[in-house]
C-alpha cells in the first residue's frame, strides 16, 4: 500500500475532541428528565430483615413507587446469574435484586425507590424504616476458616471452592531440594474505582414494544440476554446500548447488576424512562472488590537459584456471593508461574465466603497476587543463595527456543496454558538497561553514606490474553465513501474509536477520517462476549481486521471488472481503488459501493455516475450472484484456539526516610511485550495508567473492613487513590514479538501497567532498607509509612545486632 | 392485595351505620371525592381526586352497599377507573360494640390493582391505602361527633320534585371534614374500599395497563 | 411539604441563566440537569475527585460542595466555556488532544478547567510545577503523565499566541 502508515502510528485519538469539549455523553448526560432511583441498602453486614416500614416515604412530593423483594416476580425472583461455573465451585452463591430476608454485606439493597429526581429518592429512602435482626457477621479470611458461623446457612464452613492444580511432585521436589525456603504472603482488598460509578438508564417503548438500556458495562451483549431471559422479553425487542463510560477496570464486566435489571423492570412497570446513577458510598459498598488474599508458600531450589519444586496455598476472601465464579483465584493459580518453569508446581486454594462486599476481577485480576508471590520468592531464593536477583531469575526463565511453552496447566479460559512467544531474556536486558540496574549498587552506596536509604526492586510478570471465544466486526463502505466499522464488545476509554479505525483504514486503503466505529451497541453488532482480561485489541482488533480484508477483497473483484484489470493489478489507496501502473484507470471506493447495491432506483449523484460502469455477468446470471449478497460490507470473527502471553519487567527506585518510613519512587521503569503496537501511544497510555493503579495497590489503597464487617472507608478521602504526586514519571520501552496466533501479530496490554507493580515495589524497599542478607522480608502488601515503621521496630527487637548492609 | 384493620368511631353502632350509608357524609368525609351521584339504592357514581404528595389524578367509579347483616355487617363493592388505573375491590366491614358508647369498626378488603398504580410497589400500596383508609374514619368520627354544620351540600339537579336529591359535591369551602351538617348518618362506605380506590387511582403516573396480583 | 424555590441568576460561559431551584440543588446537579451543560462531571460528590471544578470568578471550585443559590449572581466557566470563541477546541483542549492526555474521558473536565485556571495565573511552569498544579484531580486512567504532558503543551500554545476566554 502508497498510503501513509496508519497502523501502529501514534495517531491522535478520534474521541477526544468531544471529550475534552465538555460533548462526552455518559450514562446521567443522556435524560435530565427521567426518574430517578435511590435504594435502601443495608446497613448491617449480616442480619434477617424483620419488617420494611414505608409509610413514613408516602409523603415526600414525587414520589412514584417502592418496591422490596415481593414485588419481583417470576425470573426476576430468583437469585442472580452464575456467569462463570466451575466443578471446584461446589458451593456458588449469588444474591437476589433487592434481599430477600436476609442482607449478607452492609450496603446489600433492600428497597428501591422511584421518584422525580434523586433528591427525593433519597429522601423517601430515609424515611423508610427497615427493622433488622443481626446476626454473626463472618469477616476476614481467619473468622471464614474458623467458622464458627456461616455467610450461607447452608454453607457452613464458608468455603465456596476448593481447587489442586499440579504438575509433577512437587511437594517431593522441594523435600528433595537442596534448599527450602517457606513465605508468608498476603495482600489486602482493594477495588477498581473507576471515576465514573454504574449507572442505568432505562426506556419503555410502548409502540414498539421494545425495550432499550443504557448501561455503564463492559458488555453490551451479555448484559442483553440477561435482560432478555430475567425479563422474559423476547431478546430482539431489548437493545443495550453501551455510552461513553468513565472507566472501568473489571467491575463493569460484572452483569447483570441488581440494578441493571431494576431499573428496565421499574422503567416499563411505570412507563416513564427510569436513570439510576450510583453514588460514591454506594460504588463502595454494593459494586465490588479485589485482591484480598493469603498465600503460604514453600519451595525448593539448588545452588544456583533454580527452583526445582513450588507448592503455594492460598485463601481467597470472595465476599458474600460469586456470580463470577472463581477466576480471579484461578487466574493466580494459573499466572502466580511467569516467566518461569518451576519443575514441579503444586497450588492450591480455597475460596471463602465473607460477610463483605462480592469481589470479582479487578484489572489484573489475581496475577498481581500471583506474581507478588512468585516474585518474592525469587528475592527470597536470590538473598538465600547470595545471588542476584536478576541472575537467579534468569536462570529460572523459559528461553525463546523452548517456545511455545506447555505448563500442562489449565487456563482461565478453560485451555491448555501454553505460552506462545516471548523473548523473556531479551526484556530483562532491556529493562536492565533502562533503569542502569548495574549501576545501581555504586548509586546506593554513595547515598547511604550521606545517610539516604535508596533501593532498587524488580519484577517479571507474564499475562495471558486475548481470551476467547471470539469477537466479531462488520465493516461496511458507504456510497459515501464513509467507512463505518462496529464490533460488539465496549469500551471504557480504550480508544477502541481510534485503534479499530486505524486497523480498517490500514487494511482497506482509506483515510483515517473516513472511518468510524461504534462499539458496544447491540443494535450495531450483536454477538461478542465483552471487554476485558487484555482482550479487546486482540480480539475485536484481529475481527476488524479479517472484516476489512474480505469488504477489501470484494471490492478488488467489482473494480475489476468495472475496470476490466485483474484483482491481482488493483491497489486501493486514499479510498481510491487503481490499475497499478496504469494512471486513471481507477474508480473510487465509493463508487465500488454503489456498483455493489444493484438497486433499481439512483438516489444520489454516485448511483448516477455508476451508470458509466457496467458490472456483473449479462441476463443469464442474476444480479446478486448466489453466493454473494449486496452491499460492499462484511462481517467476520476472530475466534481463538487459545490466549496469547502477553510479557512485561517493572523495575523501581525508592526512597525510604530513615525517621518517617515514607517512600518515595525516585525512578519507574517499564519494559514490556504486547507484540504488535496498533498504536504506540495508547498502549503507553495503559500502561501508565495500570502502573498508577499498582502504585496505589502497593502503597495507599486498603478497603477496611472492620470486625463487625462495616467498610469504614467507604470514601475517597480515606480509600486513598493516587494524585499526580504519587504516580512517579514512569520511563517505558518496548519489545515486540508478535503473537503467532492473531493475523496482526497483537497481544493484550491493558492490564499490564498493574500486575508487578507490588513486586517491583516490595523488592526496591527491602533494597533500600538494606534487609538483603537479612532473611527479613517484606510479606504484605500495601505497605504504608506508617506500617514500614512499625516494621522496622519490629526487625530492630528481632535482630538487636544487625549489619547494616 | 389484602387490606384488613379497625378504627373506633364516637357513635353507637346504628348511628355509624347510617353515617356510612349516608351520601351527604360519603362526599364530605371519603378523602378527594368530589361528586357522588345516587344510581340506584345504595349504589353511587363517584368522581375522586386523590394523589401522594405531587402526583394526582381524577378517576371515576361506582360503589354498591349490600346489606350482609345490618347493622353489624354489611358488604362494599367498588371499582374505579381513572388515567393511571383500575381499582376493583370488595370490603366486608363488621361493626360491633365498643367502650364508651364508641363502635369498634373491622375491615376486610379483598382489591385488584391494575394499570400504573398496580406498578408502584405493595407497600407503597398497602401504605398509601391505609393512611387513607385512616383519613376517611377520622373524618366520619368527626361528622359522627357533630363539628360545625356546614352549608347543606349542593344537590345538582336530578330530581324534578326536589326530594332525595341525587347527586352531592363536596361544598367548595370545605377543605376535608368540616363543615357537614350533624345527623347525617345514612349511608355504608367504602371504609378501605373507597377510600382504598380513590387513593390508589388518583395520581399515579399513567402508563400501560398491568394486571397483577400482588405476591 | 414541597420545598420553596429561590431564583437564582448566574452567568455560565457568559451566558445569563436564570433557574428556580431548592436551596439545597448542588451547583453540580444545577449546570448538569437545570442548565443542561452536562460536561462537567461527579465522581464522588464529596470533594475529593474534582472532577466536578468549575470556574467561579475565575476560581477553581468543586461544584459538588456548593449549592446553586450560593452563587448568585457570580460568574461560572464550566468545561464547555474553555472551548475557542469559535467554537473550536480551545488551548488546553487542544493540549490534551495532543498529549494523549485523557482516557475515558470522565475526569477531564475539571483538569481542563484546573488548568486553565492554573496557566493564567502561572503561564510558564516546569514540569515540577506543572505536576503540582493538577495535585488536586483524580485520575484513575492515565497516571497522570501524559496530564502534566498536557500542561506543558498548554503553557506552549498559549505562547504561541492562542487565548483562554476568560
Amino acid at each position: 500500500m502508497t498510503a501513509a502508515r496508519i497502523f501502529g502510528e501514534p495517531i491522535p485519538r478520534r474521541e477526544d475532541p468531544r471529550l475534552v469539549s465538555g460533548a462526552g455523553r455518559y450514562t446521567d448526560d443522556i435524560d435530565a428528565t427521567a426518574l430517578a432511583v435511590a435504594f435502601v441498602r443495608s446497613p448491617s453486614a449480616h442480619a434477617s430483615i424483620v419488617d420494611i416500614d414505608v409509610s413514613g416515604a408516602l409523603d415526600v412530593p414525587g414520589l412514584h413507587a417502592v418496591y422490596t423483594y415481593e414485588d419481583l416476580t417470576g425470573r426476576l425472583a430468583e437469585p442472580l446469574p452464575l456467569l462463570i461455573p466451575h466443578p471446584a465451585l461446589t458451593a456458588p452463591r449469588t444474591a437476589y435484586p433487592l434481599a430477600r430476608d436476609v442482607v449478607r454485606h452492609v450496603g446489600e439493597p433492600v428497597v428501591m425507590v422511584v421518584a422525580a429526581d434523586r433528591y427525593a429518592a433519597e429522601d423517601a429512602c430515609d424515611r423508610i424504616e427497615v427493622t433488622y435482626r443481626a446476626l454473626p457477621p463472618v469477616v476476614g479470611l481467619a473468622a471464614a476458616v474458623r467458622a464458627e458461623h456461616a455467610v450461607h446457612a447452608d454453607v457452613p464452613d464458608n468455603v465456596a471452592a476448593h481447587l489442586v492444580q499440579e504438575v509433577g511432585d512437587a511437594p517431593a521436589a522441594i523435600a528433595a531440594a537442596l534448599y527450602r525456603l517457606r513465605l508468608d504472603l498476603t495482600i489486602e482488598r482493594s477495588a477498581s474505582m473507576p471515576l465514573e460509578g454504574r449507572g442505568v438508564h432505562a426506556r419503555w417503548d410502548e409502540v414498539d414494544r421494545s425495550l432499550r438500556v443504557y448501561s455503564s458495562t463492559q458488555t453490551s451483549t451479555s448484559l442483553r440476554f440477561a435482560l432478555a431471559a430475567k425479563l422474559e422479553l423476547p431478546v430482539d425487542r431489548v437493545e443495550v446500548v453501551t455510552p461513553d463510560v468513565g472507566g472501568g477496570f473489571g467491575v463493569k464486566i460484572v452483569h447483570p447488576w441488581p440494578e441493571e435489571l431494576l431499573v428496565p423492570w421499574a422503567a416499563i412497570r411505570l412507563g416513564r424512562p427510569v436513570t439510576w446513577i450510583e453514588d460514591r458510598r454506594e460504588h463502595f459498598v454494593s459494586s465490588a472488590h479485589e485482591r484480598g488474599q493469603a498465600h503460604e508458600v514453600e519451595v525448593g531450589f539448588d545452588g544456583e537459584g533454580r527452583i526445582l519444586g513450588l507448592s503455594v496455598r492460598f485463601q481467597h476472601d470472595n465476599g458474600a456471593y460469586t456470580p463470577y465464579g472463581i477466576i480471579v483465584p484461578v487466574i493466580t493459580s494459573t499466572q502466580l508461574l511467569g516467566p518461569y518453569k518451576p519443575g514441579a508446581y503444586r497450588v492450591e486454594f480455597t475460596s471463602l465466603y465473607t460477610n463483605t462486599v462480592q469481589v470479582t476481577p479487578y484489572r489484573g485480576a489475581g496475577r498481581p497476587q500471583g506474581v507478588f508471590v512468585m516474585e518474592r520468592t525469587l528475592d527470597a531464593i536470590a538473598d538465600h543463595c547470595g545471588l542476584s536477583r536478576v541472575d537467579v531469575r534468569e536462570r529460572n526463565f523459559i528461553t525463546p527456543d523452548e517456545m511455545p511453552y506447555d505448563h500442562h496447566m489449565t487456563f482461565q479460559d478453560g485451555r491448555p496454558l501454553v505460552y506462545d512467544s516471548g523473548d523473556y531474556p531479551a526484556l530483562l536486558a532491556k529493562l536492565k538497561k533502562l533503569v542502569d540496574w548495574d549501576a545501581f549498587p555504586a548509586l546506593r552506596e554513595q547515598a547511604r553514606a550521606r545517610g539516604r536509604r535508596v533501593g532498587i526492586g524488580l519484577a517479571c510478570y507474564v499475562e495471558g490474553t486475548g481470551v476467547g471465544p471470539y469477537e466479531g466486526a462488520h465493516v461496511r463502505v458507504e456510497t459515501s465513501g464513509a467507512v463505518v466499522v462496529s464490533t460488539g464488545l465496549t469500551t471504557q476509554g480504550q480508544g477502541h474509536e481510534t485503534v479499530f479505525a486505524q486497523i480498517a483504514a490500514q487494511e482497506l486503503g482509506v483515510s483515517l477520517e473516513d472511518v468510524t466505529v461504534v462499539t458496544g451497541d447491540t443494535r450495531r453488532f450483536a454477538y461478542a462476549v465483552g471487554t476485558f482480561a487484555s482482550r479487546a485489541a486482540v480480539m475485536s482488533g484481529n475481527a476488524v481486521a479479517l472484516a476489512a480484508r474480505k469488504v477489501r477483497g470484494k471490492a478488488l473483484r467489482i473494480a475489476a471488472d468495472a475496470l476490466e484489470a485483474d484483482p491481482g493489478d488493483l491497489d486501493i489507496s486514499a479510498g481510491v481503488v487503481r490499475v497499478k501502473g496504469s494512471p486513471g484507470a481507477e474508480i473510487p471506493l465509493r463508487t465500488v459501493a454503489v456498483l455493489a447495491n444493484p438497486l433499481r432506483y439512483a438516489f444520489d449523484a454516485e448511483a448516477q455516475r455508476a451508470t458509466q460502469f457496467a458490472v456483473g455477468g449479462g441476463t443469464d446470471t442474476p444480479p446478486v450472484a448466489e453466493d454473494d449478497e449486496p452491499g460492499l460490507e462484511a462481517t467476520d470473527y476472530y475466534s481463538p484456539i487459545r490466549s496469547t502471553f502477553a510479557s512485561g519487567m517493572h523495575a523501581a527506585v525508592v526512597e525510604t526516610d530513615p525517621d518517617t518510613a515514607e517512600i518515595t519512587i525516585l525512578r519507574y521503569a517499564v519494559v514490556h511485550d504486547c507484540g504488535t503496537l496498533i498504536n504506540p501511544r495508547i498502549v503507553e497510555g495503559q500502561i501508565h495508567g495500570g502502573v498508577a493503579q499498582g502504585v496505589g495497590g502497593a502503597l495507599y489503597e486498603r478497603i477496611e473492613y472492620d470486625e463487625h464487617g462495616q467498610l469504614v472507608n467507604a470514601s475517597f478521602m480515606d480509600f486513598l487513590m493516587p494524585y499526580a504526586s504519587e504516580v512517579p514519571h514512569i520511563e517505558t520501552d518496548h519489545q515486540q514479538t508478535p503473537s503467532p496466533l492473531n493475523p496482526l501479530g497483537i497481544k493484550g496490554a491493558g492490564e499490564a501497567g498493574v500486575i508487578p507493580v507490588a513486586a517491583a515495589l516490595a523488592s526496591a524497599i527491602e533494597d533500600a532498607e538494606g534487609l538483603t542478607g537479612t532473611g527479613v522480608r517484606i510479606t504484605d502488601m500495601p505497605i504504608g509509612p506508617a506500617r514500614l515503621w512499625e516494621l522496622r521496630a519490629r526487625w530492630a527487637d528481632e535482630d538487636s545486632g544487625r549489619d547494616g548492609r | 392485595m389484602k387490606l384488613t384493620g379497625e378504627a373506633m368511631l364516637r357513635g353507637g353502632v346504628p348511628a355509624v351505620y347510617q353515617a356510612l350509608h349516608d351520601p351527604a357524609v360519603l362526599v364530605a368525609t371519603i378523602p378527594g371525592c368530589e361528586r357522588l351521584e345516587r344510581v340506584g339504592p345504595d349504589e353511587y357514581h363517584l368522581v375522586v381526586s386523590a394523589g401522594v404528595g405531587a402526583i394526582r389524578g381524577s378517576y371515576a367509579g361506582q360503589v354498591r352497599l349490600t346489606d350482609t347483616g345490618a347493622p353489624h355487617a354489611f358488604l362494599l363493592s367498588a371499582s374505579g377507573t381513572g388515567v393511571p388505573g383500575t381499582v376493583a375491590a370488595d370490603v366486608a366491614v363488621r361493626l360491633a360494640d365498643g367502650p364508651d358508647g364508641t363502635t369498634t369498626l373491622t375491615y376486610d378488603a379483598d382489591a385488584d390493582v391494575g394499570g400504573m398504580i398496580g406498578g408502584v410497589g405493595q407497600r407503597m400500596l398497602a401504605g398509601v391505602a391505609r393512611r387513607t383508609a385512616q383519613e376517611f374514619f377520622t373524618a366520619v368520627d368527626a361528622v359522627l361527633t357533630g363539628t360545625p354544620a356546614p352549608a347543606a351540600p349542593a344537590a345538582a339537579g336530578g330530581n324534578p320534585d326536589g326530594a332525595t336529591p341525587t347527586v352531592y359535591t363536596r361544598a367548595s369551602t370545605v377543605a376535608g371534614t368540616n363543615g357537614l351538617p350533624a345527623g347525617f348518618l345514612a349511608g355504608a362506605l367504602a371504609g378501605a374500599g373507597i377510600a382504598l380506590a380513590g387513593a390508589l387511582v388518583g395520581g399515579w403516573l399513567s402508563g400501560r395497563r398491568h394486571g397483577r396480583r400482588g405476591r | 411539604m414541597t420545598e420553596p424555590l429561590h431564583e437564582v441568576r448566574l452567568r455560565v460561559n457568559g451566558t445569563p441563566h436564570q433557574v428556580r431551584v431548592p436551596a439545597r440543588r448542588l451547583l453540580s446537579d444545577c449546570l448538569r440537569h437545570d442548565l443542561g451543560l452536562t460536561g462537567t462531571h461527579v465522581g464522588c460528590e464529596h470533594g475529593v475527585c474534582g472532577a466536578c471544578t468549575v470556574l467561579l470568578d475565575g476560581a477553581p471550585v468543586r461544584s459538588c460542595l456548593l449549592f446553586a443559590v450560593g452563587v448568585d449572581g457570580q460568574e461560572v466557566t464550566t468545561v464547555e466555556g474553555c472551548r475557542a470563541p469559535g467554537g473550536g477546541l480551545g488551548p488546553v483542549q487542544q493540549a490534551f488532544v495532543d498529549c494523549h492526555g485523557l482516557q475515558c474521558g470522565f475526569c477531564t473536565p475539571g483538569f481542563v478547567t484546573t488548568i486553565t485556571a492554573y496557566l493564567r495565573a502561572n503561564p510558564d511552569p516546569d514540569a515540577a510545577a506543572a505536576r503540582a498544579a493538577i495535585g488536586g484531580n483524580l485520575c484513575r486512567c492515565t497516571g497522570y503523565q501524559n496530564i502534566v504532558a498536557s500542561v506543558l503543551r498548554a503553557a506552549e500554545i498559549l505562547r504561541a499566541g492562542n487565548q483562554v476566554r476568560p
